[in-house]
C-alpha cells in the first residue's frame, strides 16, 4: 500500500478531527440552515450559522451530518475558520477553497490550518468530498434568511 | 469442484482479459466491482474492432455485401441472445441501449396504455433505481399506486409480505432477480406464478443474475425481463428487453424513427413487426455483435461452470470477510457451497467510512464499490449511509480475495489507530435526513 500518499491525504489533522469534531452540532440561535448533499456518494451536511444582528458577519458555524473522513474533517476545519468573518470574507473563503482544490492557491498565514486539505487536490475523486462543507456554505450565506428548502446538490 | 480445479478454471479465463494485467499504484490490479461493470475478454474486442475494419455498414437498408453482412451479425447475435435465456422466438428479444432504456421502454408503453388510477405496482425496497424511477414516473403520469416488499429478517425478499401486497388491484409486479447490494437471489418463478394468479404483469431486473448464472425466461415464465450488455462482458450502450411475443406485440411504440416502421406517409405510418418497432433509427450495431460474442464466450465456458466457481469464491470471501473485525455484511449469508447469495459482499465497518476505505483499497491496486450502488431507498431502510462493495466475477480468484481482504484489514487499522475511540452512536444516527 502506498502509505505516503494516503500520509499526505490523511494527514494528522484531518484524522484528528475526523475523530473529534470541535463544531459538530447546532448553533443558538440558528440564522441560517442549510443541507447539503453529494448524490453519487451519499454524504450530507446540515450546516447552521449564527450571524450578527445585522447578518453580517458570521458568529458561530455548526454542522452535523454523515460522510468520510475528508468531508466531516473539511466541515470541523471550515466551522473553526469562519468565526468572526464577515459574509463577503467568508465567500471569498469559498472561492479560495475551492481554486485550492483546483491545484491553483493556498490559503494566506492566519487561515493555515485550511491547508492540510490541500493533499486532497491529488486525489479527484475525493475533491467532492472536501468541497461538500464549502458549498453548503455559500448556499446558505446567499440565502436572505433560515429557510428550510430543498438541499443543494454537490454536482 | 476442487480447488485445484478452481484454479484451472480463473487461470484458464484471466489471459482473456487484457485489461487485468496491469498495475495500479505499483500493485497488481484486483478488479472486485464487477456488479458495476464487468471486463472485456479479447474475443468481444475482436468482435468490435472485426466489425469495424471489415463489416461496417447500416442494416436492414442495403442491398450491398457489407450491408448484408452487418445485418447477418447483428441479426445473429440477437439468435444467440434468445437462447441464451431460452426465448421461444427470436422476435421476443428488442435490443436496447441498457436495462433503463428496456424497463423505460415497458413503462412507457405497456405502462401509459394500461394502468391507471388506482391501479397497483409492486416493486421491492432493494430495487436498484432503474427499476424503480420509470415506475414511479409512470404513477405520477397514469395515478397508479406503489407498494414495496420488505425484507425478511435475513434480509432477503418478503414473499410472505409480497403476498399480502398482492391483489387484484395489481397490474405489474416488478422485481430485481439479484439484488446488486444485499446479492440475494430472488424466487422470481414463484414471485411470477403468484403474480400471474392475480392477473398481474411480471417484469424481472436480470442485470445481476444472466452474467452468473443460466436464466430461463420460460421457466420463469415472467412476461418481460431486462439485461445490460455491458455487466456480461459486452461494451457499454447495449442492453436487451425479452418479453412474450403475444404482450410485445400488442405494446405501442416506444420510440419513433427510422427501422421501426413498414409502410410511412405524411400523416400516419404502419410500424414494422417484432422486434423492429421498438428499435428505432440506426441501433448499436458493433455493440449488439459483440454482445453476441460474449454470450457466446459464457455459454463455451458454461454459466453452471461460472456459476458454480463463483459459489465457491462466495463461501471463500464470505468466509474471510467474516474475520474482519466490526464489519457489517448485508444480505443473506451463503451456505456451506456457497450457494444461497450471489458472489458479491456489501459491507460497513465501524472504523472506516466506505469512500475512505475505497480510497485507501485503491492504493492497494484493489477496485471495490464506495457509496449507494443506485440502491437508495434500500441503503436507508438498511440504515446505511452508505457501504462499500466488492463484487465478484468467474476471473476473480482466492488469491485476490486473500489480497482484498488484507488491505481491508491494514485500512482498518492505518486509520482505525486513529478512530478507535471515537464515538460511532454519533455518527449513526442522523436528524432530518434529507432524504427520508
Amino acid at each position: 500500500m502506498s502509505l505516503d500518499n494516503l500520509r499526505n491525504l490523511y494527514q494528522q489533522v484531518i484524522l484528528e478531527r475526523y475523530k473529534s469534531p470541535r463544531h459538530r452540532g447546532k448553533t443558538d440561535p440558528v440564522d441560517r440552515y442549510q443541507k447539503g448533499h453529494n448524490p453519487s456518494c451519499g454524504d450530507t451536511i446540515e450546516l447552521t450559522l449564527h450571524l450578527d444582528e445585522a447578518a453580517e458577519r458570521i458568529q458561530d458555524v455548526k454542522f452535523d451530518g454523515e460522510g468520510c473522513a475528508i468531508s466531516l474533517a473539511s466541515a470541523d476545519l471550515m466551522a473553526e475558520a469562519l468565526r468572526g468573518r464577515t459574509v463577503a470574507e467568508a465567500l471569498e473563503m469559498v472561492q479560495r477553497f475551492q481554486s485550492m482544490m483546483r491545484g491553483e492557491a493556498e490559503f494566506p498565514q492566519e487561515f493555515r490550518k485550511l491547508n492540510v486539505m490541500q493533499g486532497v487536490a491529488q486525489f479527484p475523486v475525493r475533491i467532492k468530498c472536501a468541497n461538500l462543507s464549502w458549498h453548503t456554505l455559500k448556499a446558505a450565506l446567499e440565502a436572505q434568511e433560515a429557510q428550510l428548502a430543498a438541499f443543494v446538490s454537490n454536482e | 469442484m476442487t480447488l485445484a480445479q478452481e484454479r484451472t478454471l480463473a487461470a484458464k479465463v484471466r489471459a482473456d482479459f487484457p485489461i487485468l494485467h496491469q498495475q495500479i499504484h505499483g500493485k497488481p490490479l484486483v478488479y472486485l466491482d464487477n456488479a458495476a461493470t464487468s471486463q472485456k475478454p479479447l474475443v468481444v474486442l475482436d468482435a468490435l474492432q472485426n466489425y469495424y475494419q471489415q463489416d461496417n455498414a447500416n442494416v436492414h437498408r442495403g442491398v450491398h455485401t457489407l450491408s448484408s453482412r452487418a445485418t447477418d451479425a447483428y441479426e445473429g447475435a440477437r439468435d444467440k441472445v434468445a437462447a441464451f435465456v431460452n426465448a421461444a422466438s427470436r422476435q421476443e428479444i428488442v435490443y436496447t441501449r441498457n436495462a433503463s432504456e428496456a424497463i423505460n421502454l415497458v413503462a412507457y408503453s405497456w405502462g401509459t396504455s394500461n394502468l391507471q388510477a388506482g391501479d397497483e405496482i409492486i416493486l421491492s425496497v432493494m430495487e436498484h433505481h432503474s427499476n424503480l424511477i420509470p415506475w414511479q414516473l409512470l404513477a405520477q403520469r397514469t395515478g397508479a399506486v406503489l407498494k414495496f416488499v420488505e425484507l425478511t429478517e435475513t434480509e432477503e425478499f418478503d414473499l410472505e409480505h409480497f403476498k399480502s401486497l398482492i391483489s387484484d388491484r395489481t397490474k405489474l409486479v416488478a422485481i430485481v432477480h439479484v439484488s446488486n447490494t444485499l446479492g440475494c437471489i430472488n424466487p422470481v418463478q414463484e414471485i411470477t406464478a403468484i403474480a400471474h394468479q392475480h392477473g398481474a404483469k411480471v417484469l424481472i431486473d436480470a442485470c445481476q443474475s444472466v452474467p452468473h448464472m443460466a436464466v430461463d425466461v420460460q421457466a420463469i415464465d415472467c412476461d418481460w425481463l431486462v439485461a445490460s450488455g455491458h455487466k456480461m462482458c459486452a461494451p457499454t450502450g447495449i442492453g436487451f428487453l425479452y418479453g412474450k411475443l403475444d404482450l410485445l406485440r400488442s405494446m405501442p411504440p416506444f420510440l419513433g424513427g427510422g427501422e421501426m416502421i413498414a409502410d410511412v406517409f405524411l400523416d400516419h405510418s404502419t410500424y414494422a413487426d417484432l422486434p423492429h418497432k421498438f428499435e428505432a433509427g440506426t441501433p448499436a450495431i458493433a455493440e449488439a455483435i459483440a454482445l453476441g460474442a460474449a454470450v457466446d464466450y459464457l455459454s463455451a465456458i458454461g454459466m453452471e461452470t461460472i456459476h458454480t466457481y463463483e459459489a465457491e469464491l462466495t463461501a471463500y470471501l464470505w468466509q474471510q470477510l467474516q474475520q474482519v473485525p466490526q464489519i457489517r455484511l448485508y444480505g443473506p449469508k451463503p451456505d456451506a457451497n456457497g450457494e444461497g447469495r450471489a458472489a458479491l459482499a456489501a459491507f460497513t465497518t465501524a472504523a472506516v467510512h466506505p469512500h475512505d476505505l475505497s480510497t485507501i483499497l485503491d492504493q492497494a491496486g484493489v477496485a471495490i464499490r464506495a457509496g449507494h450502488h443506485c440502491t437508495q431507498p434500500l441503503h436507508r431502510f438498511l440504515g446505511a449511509q452508505s457501504t462499500a462493495r466488492a463484487s465478484l466475477h468467474f476471473y476473480n480468484t482466492r488469491e485476490e480475495i486473500d489480497t482484498f481482504v488484507a488491505a481491508l484489514k491494514e485500512a482498518i487499522d492505518f486509520l482505525g489507530i486513529f478512530l478507535d475511540k471515537r464515538n460511532w452512536a454519533t455518527h449513526s444516527s442522523m436528524p432530518n435526513n434529507p432524504c427520508a
